[in-house]
C-alpha cells in the first residue's frame, strides 16, 4: 500500500511531462459524471491531442487499460493561491489594481504536484488580501509546460480585493510612536470601505472629467465596464453586505455595473436573497470545525445547500489550505453531508467555478472538444470511502491509477 | 437503576437538557430496538433485526426473537443499527491532557476527567460510546487511565472500567533528549527495584519504616493487602517480598509493581521508529511486554516489521498518511500507515480527529478509500480497540451478553451522507439528533435558545486611560508592521 508517487510529483513540479501526443488515450470507468447533468455507466473517455474527442457508453476495458470507479471533470479551485505570502501583494499602496499576480508565480513549487495529484486541474491564483484592492488574478492549469502563456487558461481573469479586517491588519495610526511606512489608512473596517469608495469614485470621476486614466484607474474602470468580475473576500455578513451595497452604490452613481464574486463568504447562508438581488456568485472556504471561520464569521454545514436552493452560483474552494491533499474533494463530500446532491457538489467544483470566471468554454465539464482535464476516482466521487487516484491534464495522464 | 438512568439522561448536557425529552426506558429496564438493518460485527448482518435489552445488556438478537411483552419498543425501520465506536486512546476530556512530573504512575485520570467537557458531548453525537481516557506523552511514566462512556455527570457514572492501564513514553518531550528519556525510563524501574530491596531489607532488619509511612499516608490494610506475597512475573524478582504486606508498599511505587507483575496494561507512546525498540526492550526487561500496546505516530510504520515479529498490537495516529520529503531531492513519498500494519498482520486500532464531521466512522471510511477492506477498517474502530482494552466481551459488537451500546445511523455508517440519529448506551437512549440543538446550530446556523453571542464584550469608552496615570503598554490595535507580512 505504499504510494510511490514521488516520480510523478517530481515530474509535474519540474514540468518535464511529455507534451500531449496525437495518439489517443482511452480511460474506462464504471461511471462518468459529465457535469452537464448526465451520468454514463460503464463508459470510456477518449482523448486525442489534449482534447476530449469522445465519451462512449457501454465500453468494456481490457486488462491493461486504465479503468477506474468514476471519472469527473478535473476540479477547479478559485481560491487556491499556490503562490502565497507577502510576495503576492504589493504593499507599498493599498490600492494596486494594476498588479498582476501572474508575475509572482513560481512554477517549480512542489505544491503544483500536490494539487494535480488531488484532482485539481485548474486554479485561480490571486494576491494575498493584505491590500484593499490587490490586483489581477490569473487562471492556470496545475501541470504542463512551466510557462505562463502555455499554462494560463485566462489571464486577468478578475480583479481581486478584500472587505473586512484583513487589509487593515498591520497598519496603525501615527500615534505615540514614530511614523513609519504602515502609519496609513486603513486601520479599521470602515477605513477599508473608505479606500474602496475613494478608489472607485476617483477613477470614475476622473473619466467623467475627461482625464486620461492611470494604470491603476484602468484596472478599476475595466471592472466598472464589466470587462471582468470583481472578486472580493468577505467572510462575515457585515462584509458581504458592504460588498453588495458597494456594487449597488456604483450602479446608482452611474459608474457602472459590477459583476460580483464573493470569496470566503462563510456567512453567505444568512441572507441568500441579498445575494440573489445582487447577482453575486459565491466561493465558500473550507468548512471549519464547529463552524467558526475567520473574521468572526460562522459557516453552517448546510451553507452550500441553502445557496444552491436559492439559486446563487456556488463554488467550493480550499482557500489556500495546504495541509490536506484532498481538501477540495473533501469539501465536496462535506457539502453533500450538508445536503447537496452528488451532482450539485460536482458542479460546485467544476462547471460553476468555470462559469464564474468565464472559462467554461475550455474546462469544467466532460464534453467533446473541451480540454481533457479529468479526475479519476476509485469509487463514488465526494464520498468518505473513495478518493482521487489519478489525474489527466491536457490529455496527459499525470498520476496513473494503475500504480496505486 | 432506572431512576439513576433517567437522571443520567437528563444530565447529559445542554444537548438534551434544552429539549423536552422523554426517556424510552421502561420501568423494569427492558427495551427492544427494531432496525431496518442490524450490523452486528459478530457474524452476518441482519435485515429487519431485533435487539432485546434487559438491564443494560443485550439478551437476544435476530429476526425472530421473542420480545418481552413489557418492554419499551423503539422502531426504526429506516435506520441501520451499529455497535458503538470504541476510541482506543484519547487525551481529551480532562482538565489538562498532561502532567509535568516525569514519573507519575500514582496519579489517576479519574481525578482529571471533566464530565461536562464538550469533548464527551461531541463524541456521543459521533456515535462513540466507549473511550479510553489517558494522559498524553509528556511523562516518562504517566497516570493510570480510565475507560468511560460519554454520558453522566460524575466519573463514577461515566465509568466503564477504572485502572485502564499506565501510559509510558519512549519519546522525549520538548527540551529533553532521547537518551535522557530512555535512561529516565530504565531508571524508574531500577528505582522500583532498589525501593523493593530496601523495604525487604528493612523488614529483615526488624525496622518498621514502611508500615509507619503507610499509616502516615492514611492507608489501611484489607484482607487482600494485609498479606505479603512473593513477587510474580518472570523478568526480574526481588527475593523476600513476601515478608512485606502489600498495603505497606509506597503508593507511589505500587502501580509500578503491578505493572512489572503483569497485572496492569501499558500504553507505550512512540513518536519515531527508533522509539519502538526502546519501548520493546523496556517492556521486555520488566516483564510487561505481553500487556503492552504501542501508541504510534505516523512515521513508526517503519518499525512495522519489528512490531509484527513481537506480535504487539498498536494504536495508530489520526493522521493516516505519512508524508516524507527526501532531504536531497525534495521528492515526497506518501505511505498509507494502517495499510502497512494490515499487510504485516499487526492488530491495529485507529484514533479519531476531534473534528466534528471526522470521527471514527470517518477514519474507517478513509481507510476503505485507500484500499483496505471494509471489515478490516470497521474492526479497527470497534472490535479491535475493544479487545485491546480488555472489553472484548462487553463492547465493540452486538451479541447476546454484551453491553447494549447501539448507534442508529440514517444509512451506511461509513457514508458521508449518513448521520447518527440515536445512540443507546447500556440500554438507555442517551442521544436523539432531533433534540440536539447544538448540532442544529452547526448544520443550519440556527442559534440555540438562551445563548449569548460569542463576542459579547463590554464597550469601553476609554480604553487608553485606566486612571493610574501610567502609560499603557502598546495595544494590539497598533501592531508592529511585521504582521503585515503574514
Amino acid at each position: 500500500m505504499m504510494l510511490q508517487l514521488a516520480g510523478a510529483l517530481c515530474a509535474i513540479a519540474l514540468g518535464t511531462t511529455e507534451p500531449a501526443t496525437v495518439e489517443s488515450t482511452v480511460i474506462f470507468a464504471d461511471a462518468i459524471y459529465t457535469s452537464t447533468g448526465s451520468v454514463i455507466e460503464n463508459g470510456a473517455v477518449t482523448v486525442v491531442d489534449g482534447k476530449i474527442t469522445a465519451i462512449t457508453p457501454g465500453k468494456t476495458p481490457g486488462d491493461d487499460d486504465v479503468h477506474v470507479g468514476a471519472i469527473t471533470a478535473g476540479m477547479i479551485d478559485l481560491s487556491a493561491r499556490l503562490v502565497r505570502g507577502p510576495d503576492t501583494v504589493e504593499q507599498t499602496q493599498e490600492i494596486t489594481p494594476e498588479m498582476r499576480v501572474e508575475h509572482a508565480i513560481d512554477w517549480f513549487d512542489a505544491e503544483w504536484g500536490r494539487q494535480a495529484e488531488s484532482g485539481v486541474t485548474t486554479v485561480l491564483l490571486s494576491p494575498q488580501d493584505q491590500n484593499v484592492v490587490s490586483g489581477l488574478s490569473v487562471a492556470v492549469k496545475t501541470a504542463g509546460v512551466p510557462e505562463l502563456v502555455k499554462r494560463a487558461v485566462k489571464r486577468d481573469a478578475c480583479l481581486r480585493g478584500a472587505m473586512g479586517r484583513q487589509p487593515s491588519n498591520g497598519n496603525h495610526p501615527a500615534f505615540r510612536r514614530p511614523t513609519d511606512f504602515f502609519s496609513r489608512r486603513p486601520t479599521t473596517r470602515m477605513g477599508v470601505e473608505w479606500e474602496w469608495r475613494k478608489a472607485f469614485y476617483d477613477a470614475a470621476q476622473a473619466r467623467a472629467a475627461g482625464e486620461e486614466a492611470t494604470a491603476g484607474a484602468r484596472g478599476i474602470l475595466d471592472v466598472l465596464d464589466g470587462k471582468r468580475p470583481l472578486m472580493i473576500q468577505a467572510w462575515a455578513t457585515q462584509d458581504i453586505r458592504t460588498a453588495v451595497f458597494f456594487k449597488e452604490e456604483m450602479a446608482m452613481e452611474g459608474f457602472g455595473e459590477l459583476t460580483l464574486i464573493l470569496d470566503a463568504a462563510a456567512e453567505a447562508w444568512r441572507e441568500p436573497e441579498l445575494l440573489v438581488r445582487s447577482k453575486a456568485a459565491i466561493i465558500l472556504p473550507p468548512l471549519p470545525d464547529f463552524g467558526r471561520a475567520d473574521d468572526g464569521a460562522f459557516m453552517a454545514l448546510s451553507t452550500a445547500k441553502k445557496l444552491v436552493e436559492a439559486g446563487v452560483p456556488v463554488a467550493l474552494s480550499s482557500h489556500g489550505a495546504k495541509a490536506d491533499r484532498d481538501r477540495l474533494a473533501m469539501q465536496g463530500a462535506l457539502a453533500r453531508r450538508g445536503g447537496l446532491s452528488l451532482e450539485e457538489a460536482l458542479a460546485a467544483v467544476t462547471i460553476t467555478p468555470a462559469q464564474m470566471i468565464g472559462i467554461a468554454d475550455r474546462v469544467g465539464s466532460l464534453e467533446v472538444g473541451k480540454d481533457a482535464d479529468l479526475a479519476l476516482w476509485n469509487g463514488e466521487p465526494f464520498q468518505a470511502t473513495s478518493r482521487v487516484v489519478g489525474t489527466v491534464i491536457d490529455g496527459v495522464l499525470l498520476v496513473d491509477p494503475r500504480n496505486q | 437503576m432506572n431512576m439513576h438512568c433517567f437522571q443520567s439522561i437528563r444530565r447529559t448536557g445542554a444537548v438534551l437538557a434544552l429539549a423536552a425529552f422523554a426517556p424510552f426506558v421502561a420501568a423494569d429496564g427492558k427495551m427492544v430496538i427494531k432496525a431496518g438493518k442490524v450490523i452486528t460485527l459478530a457474524g452476518e448482518s441482519i435485515e429487519n433485526g431485533t435487539i432485546v435489552v434487559e438491564n443494560g445488556r443485550i439478551t437476544a438478537i435476530g429476526t425472530d426473537v421473542q420480545a418481552p411483552w413489557d418492554a419499551e419498543v423503539l422502531e426504526y425501520p429506516g435506520l441501520v443499527a451499529f455497535p458503538g465506536f470504541v476510541e482506543a486512546i484519547t487525551n481529551y476530556g480532562m482538565d489538562r491532557s498532561n502532567e509535568n512530573v516525569d514519573v507519575a504512575p500514582f496519579l489517576d485520570v479519574r481525578d482529571s476527567i471533566d464530565p461536562v467537557n464538550f469533548y464527551f458531548e461531541n463524541s456521543l453525537r459521533a456515535g462513540v460510546t466507549t473511550l479510553n481516557v489517558q494522559h498524553a506523552a509528556n511523562c516518562v511514566i504517566g497516570a493510570n487511565g480510565h475507560i468511560v462512556k460519554p454520558v453522566g455527570m460524575t466519573v463514577e457514572e461515566m465509568s466503564v472500567k477504572p485502572g485502564a492501564g499506565l501510559v509510558l513514553s519512549a519519546s522525549p518531550k520538548g527540551g529533553k533528549s532521547a537518551a535522557t528519556q530512555a535512561q529516565a525510563l530504565r531508571g524508574a524501574f531500577s528505582d522500583l527495584r532498589d525501593y523493593l530491596e530496601d523495604v525487604v531489607q528493612e523488614k529483615k532488619d526488624g525496622k518498621d519504616y514502611a508500615r509507619r509511612e503507610a499509616l502516615y499516608q492514611g492507608r489501611e490494610p484489607d484482607e487482600e493487602t494485609s498479606k505479603g506475597r512473593a513477587m510474580e512475573g518472570s523478568a526480574w524478582k526481588v527475593e523476600g517480598l513476601e515478608l512485606v504486606p502489600r498495603w505497606e508498599i509506597d503508593e507511589k511505587q505500587a502501580p509500578m509493581l503491578r505493572l512489572v507483575e503483569g497485572k496492569t496494561s501499558a500504553f507505550f507512546y512512540c513518536r519515531s521508529p527508533k522509539d519502538v525498540s526502546i519501548a520493546i526492550s523496556v517492556a521486555e526487561q520488566n516483564g510487561f511486554l505481553a500487556r503492552t500496546t504501542l501508541v504510534l505516530e505516523p512515521s513508526c510504520w517503519k518499525a512495522a516489521d519489528v512490531i509484527a515479529e513481537r506480535g504487539l498490537p498498536v494504536i495508530l495516529d489520526a493522521t493516516l498518511v505519512h508524508i516524507e520529503t527526501d532531504p536531497l531531492t525534495g521528492e515526497e513519498i506518501e505511505t498509507f500507515v494502517p495499510g502497512v500494519f494490515a499487510e504485516k498482520g499487526v492488530r491495529f486500532a485507529l484514533r479519531s480527529e476531534t473534528a466534528l464531521n471526522q470521527s471514527l466512522w470517518f477514519q474507517a471510511a478513509r481507510c476503505v478509500g485507500y484500499g483496505m477492506t471494509r471489515e478490516q477498517a470497521i474492526a479497527a474502530v470497534t472490535t479491535t480497540p475493544a479487545e485491546l482494552l480488555g472489553l472484548g466481551g462487553r463492547v465493540g459488537s452486538l451479541a447476546a451478553g454484551k453491553d447494549a451500546n447501539v448507534v442508529l445511523f440514517s444509512g451506511d455508517p461509513l457514508s458521508v451522507t449518513s448521520k447518527v440519529e440515536y445512540v443507546v448506551i447500556e440500554g438507555n437512549l442517551v442521544y436523539d439528533r432531533s433534540t440536539d440543538v447544538r448540532m442544529r446550530h452547526v448544520e443550519t446556523g440556527e442559534q440555540p435558545e438562551n445563548t449569548a453571542p460569542a463576542d459579547a464584550e463590554e464597550f469601553d469608552p476609554h480604553p487608553e486611560d485606566d486612571g493610574d496615570g501610567e502609560e499603557e503598554a502598546e495595544e494590539d490595535e497598533d501592531e508592529p508592521a511585521e504582521d503585515k507580512d503574514n
